[in-house]
C-alpha cells in the first residue's frame, strides 16, 4: 500500500467513526462497585432502564468500594470525570461538594419532589448549603443478622435477640458441627460487627453520643469497654478460614447451612436472592442481637461530577431521573436487598425482611447514622484499624481499646 | 560551544525526552510528595504547611510500625531466600543434569505470572479450610496444622514464601548465565588440584560472579519496595493489618482514607528507607571507580 492510500484509509476510518461518536451523546459512564451476583443484577435494572430510554450505558465496575472511589477520584483529578459515580452518603460527599467537584441537582430535585419523599436524615446529608449533590437510590442498614433456619430448627432454639442469647446457644451450635458466627475477617467487616455491638451494649443514646456528638469521654466509658469485651468473646465462635474472607462468601456459609448467623448489612439479602432462597423460609433475618430498635442507615448514592460537555450533562440528567423513579427504585432494591430511598415507593412489596426493615426505619428515633455519616474517611480508617487490631490481638485489653477509641474521637474534629 | 553541542547530536536528541521525563515525572513528583508531606492535605492537596505533624501522627500509628517493620522482615528474607534458592537451582542445572531445558522452564515459569496471580494461587493453597491443611487432613493426618495465612504472627512469611517462589527463577536464569560464562580452564584447574566440586563452586566459581549477585540484589530490592499487588492478592494486609506493607499503607491512606498528607509522609519514609538500603551499594560502586 502506498503512503497516500494509508492516509486515505485512515481518513475514511475516522469519518466512519464520527457518527458513532455522535450517537454516543447520551452515554453514561458509571463507576460503581456492585460486582457480586445480587448487586450486578441490581445495577442492571438502572442500565436497562437507561438503554430503554435511548442511552448507552458504559459500565465501569470496580471490585471493592475502595478501588471504585480511588478510580473516580483519579479520573476527576485527571480531568476525565465519569458521568456518575457511586458513593456512600456522608461526610465524603459533603467534602466533594465543598470542593466544587459535584453538579448541583436542585432543578431536578424540585421537579421530582425529592425533599418531600425522602427521609429527613437523607435530605440533610445529600445536600450541602441547600443544594442537592447526590441521588439516593436505597436505604441499607448495617445492623442486620442473617440466620440459617435449618440450624436453629435442628438445635431447637430461637435466633438470638441479644448477645446473651447468642452465647447461650453458641456452644450447642458448635457441638452440632456448625460454625456459630460466619465472619469475613476483613477490617471493615469486623468494624461493622463491632458497631452493632456498641448499640447492643450501650443503647441508641450512647451510640449517638459517640457517633453524632463525638463525645470522647463517652467513647472511652464503661459501655465501650463492655462492647469490646463482648466483641472479644466472639473470637472463639468464628472458624479459622475467616481471615480475608469476602462478605458474600460468609453469607454463603449461612445460605448453605454451614454457619448459624452472620452480622452484615442487608446487601447480604441480594446474595440469598441470587442463590434462589426465600426470605423467612430458607433463611431468616432480623436486626442484629440487641439492636431491634435501631436502623443504622447506609445509603448508596450516585454523585454527578461537574462536566463541561453539554451532551454528557444531558446524560446525567436522564440518569438521575431514572434513578429517582419510584418504580425503578423498587425493582432495583428487589435485587439489591435494600429499601427504596423514596418513601412513596412500596417497600413492603419486596419481601419479609423488607417488611421488618420498613417497620423499624419509619420510627425516626431508630434512625442512626452510619460510620460514613458520622466521621470522615480518615477517622473511620483509624477506628477500623483499632477494631481490627483488637480483634486479631487477644492480648489487648478492652480497657486499652476503649481508651484508644476515645483518643481517636477526641482528635476527630481537630 | 556550537561544536560541543553538535557532538553526538543524535544520541543527545534521542536521550532528551527520557531526561525530561525523568526530571519531571520522577524527581518532580518526588519533590512534590516531600512538600505535600509537610502540609495538611486531605482528600485533595492543600498547601498550608503544618511542620512535622504528619510524621508525628504516622509514627504514633501502630499500623505504620507493623507495615514498616514488615518491609524489613520481607526484604531480608525474600532477598536472601530468592538469592540462595536461585543460585542453588542454577548450580544444580549447571552440573549438566538430564532434561536441563525442562527444568529450566519449570523453574523459570513462575516468573511469567503476575504477582496478582501468584498471590491468588498461594492464597488458595494456604487457606486452611480449603487448601493444603484440609487436603493433608483428608488424607488421614487429622492433626496436621498449617495455618500461617490466618495467623497474625506468621502471615507475613506466607508473602515471603510466595515471593521467593515467584522470584527465584529469575535469579536462577541470571546466575546460570554467569556460571556458563566461566572459563573451562578454571574448571580443569580445580579438577587437576583435586578440589571437590562443591568446594570449587563456593570458593572459586561463585566469588567470580559477584557483579551478577549485586545485580540480582538490586532487582530483588526493587521488588521489595514496590510489592503491593502480592500483598493485596495474598492476604490483603490481614489478618487485621499484620501483613501490611508500606506500599499498601500509602495507597490506603491516599485513596480509601482521603488523606494525601499521611500518604505522602509514609511515601517519604519509604524513600528514606530505600536510600538507606542502597547507600552501601553506591558507596561501593564509587569506591571502586
Amino acid at each position: 500500500m502506498t503512503r497516500k492510500a494509508v492516509l486515505l484509509g485512515g481518513a475514511a476510518l475516522i469519518t466512519a467513526m464520527l457518527p458513532a461518536a455522535m450517537a454516543g451523546a447520551q452515554t453514561a459512564d458509571v463507576i460503581h462497585w456492585w460486582t457480586s451476583g445480587g448487586e450486578s443484577r441490581a445495577i442492571g435494572v438502572f442500565a436497562d432502564a437507561f438503554e430503554d430510554a435511548g442511552g448507552t450505558w458504559v459500565d465501569s465496575a470496580m471490585v471493592g468500594g475502595q478501588a471504585a472511589r480511588a478510580s473516580a477520584m483519579t479520573r476527576i483529578a485527571g480531568g476525565e470525570p465519569p458521568t456518575a459515580m457511586q458513593w456512600n452518603i456522608g461526610v465524603a460527599v459533603q467534602q466533594l461538594a465543598e470542593e466544587g467537584l459535584l453538579r448541583p441537582l436542585n432543578d431536578l430535585a424540585e421537579a421530582g419532589g425529592w425533599t418531600d419523599n425522602l427521609p429527613p436524615l437523607i435530605v440533610e446529608n445529600a445536600t450541602h448549603d441547600g443544594n442537592f449533590y447526590a441521588v439516593p437510590v436505597n436505604i441499607h442498614a448495617d445492623n442486620w443478622m442473617w440466620y440459617s433456619t435449618a440450624i436453629f430448627d435442628e438445635i431447637g432454639a430461637e435466633p438470638p435477640a441479644t448477645w446473651d442469647d447468642f452465647f447461650a446457644v453458641a456452644d450447642q451450635i458448635q457441638a452440632a458441627g456448625y460454625t456459630p458466627l460466619a465472619l469475613g475477617g476483613q477490617p471493615w467487616q469486623e468494624s461493622l460487627m463491632f458497631r452493632t455491638i456498641i448499640i447492643a451494649e450501650g443503647g441508641r443514646d450512647f451510640y449517638r453520643s459517640v457517633f453524632v456528638d463525638h463525645d470522647a469521654e463517652a467513647a472511652g466509658g464503661p459501655e465501650m469497654v463492655q462492647a469490646f469485651e463482648v466483641f472479644g468473646q466472639l473470637r472463639e465462635y468464628v472458624d479459622e478460614g475467616s481471615p480475608g474472607r469476602l462478605w458474600n462468601e460468609a453469607t454463603m456459609m449461612v445460605a448453605n447451612n454451614e454457619a448459624a448467623i452472620q452480622i452484615m448489612g442487608d446487601w447480604a439479602k441480594g446474595e440469598f436472592n441470587a442463590a434462589g432462597l426465600v426470605a423467612g423460609e430458607d433463611y431468616g433475618c432480623h436486626m442484629a442481637p440487641g439492636t431491634r430498635d435501631a436502623y443504622v442507615l447506609v445509603v448508596d448514592v450516585f454523585a454527578f461530577p461537574v462536566l463541561d460537555d453539554e451532551d454528557a450533562t444531558a446524560a446525567q440528567t436522564m440518569l438521575a431521573e431514572i434513578m429517582m423513579d419510584p418504580a425503578t427504585q423498587v425493582e432495583f432494591n428487589r435485587h439489591k436487598g435494600a429499601l427504596p430511598a423514596r418513601l412513596d415507593a412500596d417497600a413492603g412489596a419486596i419481601d419479609a425482611c423488607a417488611a421488618i426493615g420498613e417497620q423499624i426505619v419509619n420510627d425516626a428515633d431508630a434512625q442512626l447514622p452510619n460510620m460514613a455519616l458520622a466521621f470522615s474517611n480518615d477517622v473511620e480508617g483509624q477506628i477500623t484499624d483499632l477494631v481490627t487490631e483488637y480483634w486479631n490481638d487477644p492480648g489487648m485489653s478492652a480497657e486499652e481499646a476503649a481508651e484508644r477509641f476515645s483518643d481517636i474521637v477526641a482528635n476527630a474534629d481537630s | 560551544m556550537i561544536h560541543a553541542l553538535k557532538r553526538n547530536l543524535t544520541s543527545k536528541a534521542v536521550l532528551t525526552p527520557t531526561i525530561v521525563a525523568m526530571t519531571v515525572c520522577f524527581y518532580g513528583c518526588m519533590a512534590w510528595t516531600i512538600y505535600v508531606s509537610f502540609t495538611r492535605s486531605g482528600m485533595l492537596p492543600n498547601y498550608d504547611l503544618v511542620g512535622l505533624a504528619q510524621y508525628d501522627r504516622l509514627w504514633s500509628a501502630e499500623r505504620w510500625h507493623v507495615s514498616f517493620s514488615n518491609m524489613f522482615i520481607f526484604g531480608v528474607l525474600f532477598i536472601t531466600g530468592a538469592l540462595a534458592l536461585g543460585t542453588f537451582l542454577a548450580v544444580l542445572i549447571d552440573t549438566k543434569v538430564r532434561m536441563e531445558g525442562a527444568f529450566r522452564t519449570i523453574f523459570l515459569y513462575p516468573l511469567s505470572m503476575s504477582f496478582i496471580v501468584t498471590g491468588l494461587a498461594w492464597r488458595w493453597f494456604l487457606e486452611p479450610t480449603e487448601g493444603l491443611q484440609s487436603f493433608v487432613r483428608s488424607l488421614g493426618w487429622e492433626s496436621f496444622e498449617f495455618r500461617w495465612l490466618v495467623d497474625p504472627d506468621m502471615a507475613i512469611y506466607t508473602i515471603v514464601i510466595a515471593a521467593i517462589w515467584q522470584g527465584s527463577g529469575l535469579i536462577m536464569a541470571i546466575m546460570l548465565a554467569g556460571l556458563r560464562s566461566i572459563d573451562r580452564d578454571v574448571w580443569k584447574a580445580t579438577k587437576m588440584d583435586g578440589i571437590p566440586t562443591w568446594r570449587a563452586y563456593v570458593s572459586v566459581i561463585l566469588p567470580q560472579l559477584r557483579p551478577l549477585v549485586i545485580t540480582c540484589v538490586v532487582l530483588l530490592a526493587i521488588t521489595v519496595v514496590k510489592s503491593f499487588d502480592l500483598v493485596v492478592a495474598l492476604t490483603n494486609g490481614g489478618p487485621g493489618f499484620s501483613s501490611d506493607l508500606p506500599a499498601k499503607f500509602v495507597v490506603d491512606a491516599a485513596f480509601e482514607r482521603a488523606n494525601i498528607g499521611q500518604a505522602s509522609a509514609a511515601a517519604v519514609m519509604m524513600l528514606m528507607a530505600v536510600i538507606a538500603a542502597l547507600a552501601p551499594y553506591f558507596y561501593l560502586v564509587r569506591k571502586r571507580s
